[in-house]
């Protein structure tokens, strides 16, 4: 049981993309929502912000609803409807990577390949049911306005009290978790407007496709923030969230949760390759748990500026275009109408550059009090997920260099080994059966992951958890107030 | 002898506390490809103070003295920069570092310097270069308990002034927040919990904001100091969303410092064993010359 840990794992870390965003929905039938994976596009500049959803459901169109909060009172001009598979392209381009290199055989020459393959995503889906069509007005809650966008209507609330609102929503068809309760009073306290959004079934059929698309909506506002207390269903509940951002000036930074850059540029053994994606999330979840939680986890970020020719290194999928930019309400790019636009002093400079960030969050009730606040920085550094692994060199190695690769090789599969286990929190025990199976035929018996395995286990069990870098620095620091008050310095 | 002047003087401990906090930083929290950040810091920090007791001090004083000099004031506004601010350019780190020492120096009213060191070199990284942020969400939750630890043993050992400005800084600060986030707007108290938990906004009410060189010198006048800063940093954090509100308003209130030293009018704080550590090193300094000339 304990062996098929890696492999039975949920792909949750990769991308299953569930709808369930910030705002809640479910109803009568109490559809059972279970580790989901939401996806957003925030675009943000000076005071505005774009925000998009992405929308998974699948089922009966007449079962959809779903309730954001929102800052303002948004007008017919701020709410859009996309193309959805910006969201596939984005998380293509910007998932974690696996990277594989050749080794050359140092008795021959043979050219150094190396090629690059990602990480694949599975779909799955939910099933979101029930809207009612009440109306109950005397409880406190006025429709601020009532729009037909797409295949969408939609109508913004505003309320005078939660018990009014909670009513309004039951009475109409949804049912608000139980967890999300709590947040309805502060949200209306706050003066935050709520988005209410079902599907039109006449608009829905001209269409004819089966599926719905993301809406966008645009707004002024100095809070960027993602509203995602509304969307706890429970307490024990994890859910994944993917942002995607866009950004002028640098990297998105979440401001009341703790920052982190997803563990990468890690070598791995060979065998992990077809198994990538249950790595990934296994790989996640540990380090969600070393890191308490409550945490958000950086996994991409570049400049995507369109002139800029380097989107990636490697590219695991086709870097956004101009027009996908645009799409995702990249507002900069576009020749949209600024006149809303409250920033006047940046447009002027027509500054074209456009930062990507991708940030990784799960959340659970007890570890994510608040709704996400974000910030722009001016940090322009790249960064990606990135795990490598190298194919060992074939043929002979009688010559002097290839002893001393063969040996080199080994010591670096045994520290493979030890890496593997590491990020993902497994026993070594679970490796095995897998060691000795996967892709690794050609290599020498005695470099074989199967045959170093045992001697990784006997030397891990030696070891001894020794913080030394810590013992180290304060060593250095009592030493150095020691010299400083030797020569009379302090 | 060490332990001694440990125990009297309160900016030992706060070298010590800030270096516990930066290591944990480094070492359980994982900032990792940062440390060229801090040497930054450190190194343009001396070096800057170094220039200054130079031009300052007409020449006259032996090396030793000169690094000397404040040297515990460098340290300090070192470690502030570092647990703060960041940036992926080295020279603004530099920009940053020199504009604290540097500030010292220059910027002065009746010979007392009006800004604290490292918030002026936050500010002025932040709003002039566009290319230094804070990153409150540098600290996770966590933090909490070793940062409650630190502050308390810091206030118990410490017993100076300080007390009274951090308690009314913080005191205020979390008041208002606990009035506006639970008793209007209804949130439960794990939300207000996160709000004050934040590793940055402890940091700036026990290490920074206290700097005792720059507060109003009369009791009354200071506690009234921090109110108003707690106040409006309140008020621009909480509807202007302006993070790290309370740095920018410490910087600007510090302006207002020698216009309340002169209307209350109290005795000046001095380090006090400062005094009596520099007279006895002119003595101890004599040995080391001697040897260097001989």
């Amino acid at each position: 049981m304990k062996r098929k840990l890696l492999f039975t794992a949920p792909l949750i870390a990769v991308s299953p993309l569930l709808f369930s965003f910030c705002g809640f929905y479910v109803s009568k039938a109490d559809g059972t929502l279970k580790n989901k994976t939401s996806q957003v596009i925030l675009v943000r500049d000076g005071n505005r912000t774009s925000l998009t959803m992405y929308n998974d459901f699948k089922g009966d169109t007449k079962d959809f609803a779903m309730v954001v909060p929102v800052p303002v009172l948004l007008k017919k001009d701020d709410i859009k409807v996309v193309d959805q598979s910006i969201f596939q392209k984005l998380n293509d381009y910007s998932a974690p990577r696996l990277v594989e290199y050749w080794d050359q055989n140092p008795c021959n020459s043979y050219e150094n390949e190396n090629k690059v393959s990602f990480s694949r995503s599975e779909l799955s889906s939910v099933v979101v049911s029930g809207y009612g069509t009440a109306k109950r007005k005397e409880l406190g809650v006025k429709i601020e306005a009532k729009y037909l966008v797409g295949e969408y209507d939609i109508l913004i609330l505003s309320a005078r009290e939660s018990g009014g609102l909670k009513q309004w929503l039951t009475g109409n068809g949804y049912k608000i978790p139980e967890g999300a309760e709590e947040v309805l009073e502060p949200y209306i306290k706050s003066n935050l407007k709520f988005f209410v959004v079902k599907v039109n079934e006449t608009e829905k059929k001209k269409l004819n496709n089966n599926f719905l698309r993301p809406i966008q909506i645009s707004f002024n506002s100095p809070k960027f923030m993602l509203p995602i207390r509304l969307g706890m269903a429970n307490a024990d509940g994890d859910q994944d969230l993917l942002v995607y951002a866009f950004t002028r000036k640098g990297r998105i930074e979440c401001t009341n949760y703790r920052n982190a850059a997803i563990a990468t540029d890690k070598n791995i053994p060979l065998f992990v390759q077809k198994n990538f994606g249950s790595f990934y999330g296994n790989l996640f979840t540990q380090q969600w748990n070393n890191e308490n939680k409550a945490i958000s986890f950086l996994e991409y970020a570049w400049n995507v500026t369109p002139i800029n020719q380097m989107k990636c290194d490697p590219c695991v999928g086709n870097p956004p275009t101009e027009q996908d930019l645009v799409q995702s309400g990249v507002w900069w790019l576009g020749n949209k109408d600024w006149s809303d636009y409250s920033n006047d002093d940046e447009i002027e400079t027509n500054d074209k550059n456009v930062h990507f960030t991708r940030l990784h969050f799960r959340y659970n009730r007890k570890s994510f009090p608040q709704d996400l606040m974000f910030q722009v920085t001016p940090n322009t550094a790249t960064f990606q997920a990135r795990y490598i692994i190298t194919h060992p060199a074939t043929g002979d190695f009688n010559c002097a260099a290839g002893k001393k690769y063969l040996q080199d090789l080994k010591q670096r599969r045994k520290k493979e080994l030890r890496e593997l286990t590491a990020l993902t929190g497994t026993d070594l025990n679970n490796w095995e059966e897998i060691a000795s199976a996967k892709n690794d035929e050609e290599t020498l018996a005695s470099a074989k992951y199967a045959t170093l395995l045992p001697e990784v286990k006997n030397e891990s069990e030696k070891e001894q958890n020794f913080p030394a870098g810590f013992i180290l620095f304060g060593v250095a620091l009592v030493g150095s107030a020691g010299i400083m008050r030797w020569r009379g310095i302090v | 002898m060490f332990l001694q002047n440990l125990f009297k003087d309160a900016r030992y401990f706060q070298i010590l506390f800030q270096s516990i906090f930066l290591s944990y930083g480094i070492f359980f929290l994982h900032w990792h490809k940062e440390e060229w950040l801090y040497a930054t810091y450190f190194i343009s920090s001396i070096a800057t103070q170094f220039l200054c007791e130079y031009v300052a001090d007409n020449k006259k004083s032996h090396f030793t003295q000169r690094i000397k000099n404040g040297f515990t004031s460098v340290l300090i506004s070192s470690f502030g920069l570092s647990l703060l601010l960041k940036t992926n350019e080295w020279w603004v780190a530099v920009l940053a570092a020199v504009v604290s020492i540097a500030s010292k120096y220059i910027i002065r009213v009746n010979s007392k310097h009006i800004f604290n060191p490292s918030a002026v070199g936050i500010v002025v990284a932040v709003l002039f270069t566009g290319k230094a942020w804070i990153s409150p969400g540098q600290w996770g939750s966590s933090m909490v308990l070793v940062f409650a630890a630190c502050c308390l043993g810091f206030i118990v050992v410490t017993k100076v002034q300080k007390l009274t400005v951090s308690v009314s800084f913080f005191g205020v600060f979390a008041g208002l927040l606990f009035i506006r986030q639970i008793i209007f707007l209804g949130w439960p108290m794990d939300f207000f919990i996160q709000s004050i938990g934040t590793g940055s906004l402890l940091l700036f009410s026990f290490f920074m904001i206290t700097d005792p060189k720059t507060t109003p010198n009369h009791a009354a006048a200071r506690i009234v100091w921090c109110v108003s800063i707690a106040a409006i940093s309140f008020y621009l954090a909480t509807f202007k969303f302006i993070n790290g509100a309370p740095i920018f308003v410490l910087v600007a209130a510090q302006l207002f410092v020698p216009l309340l030293d002169y209307i209350f009018k109290a005795e000046r704080f001095e380090w006090l064993h400062v005094k009596l550590q520099v007279s006895k090193n002119e003595y101890s300094i004599k040995p080391i010359l001697q040897k260097a000339i001989k």
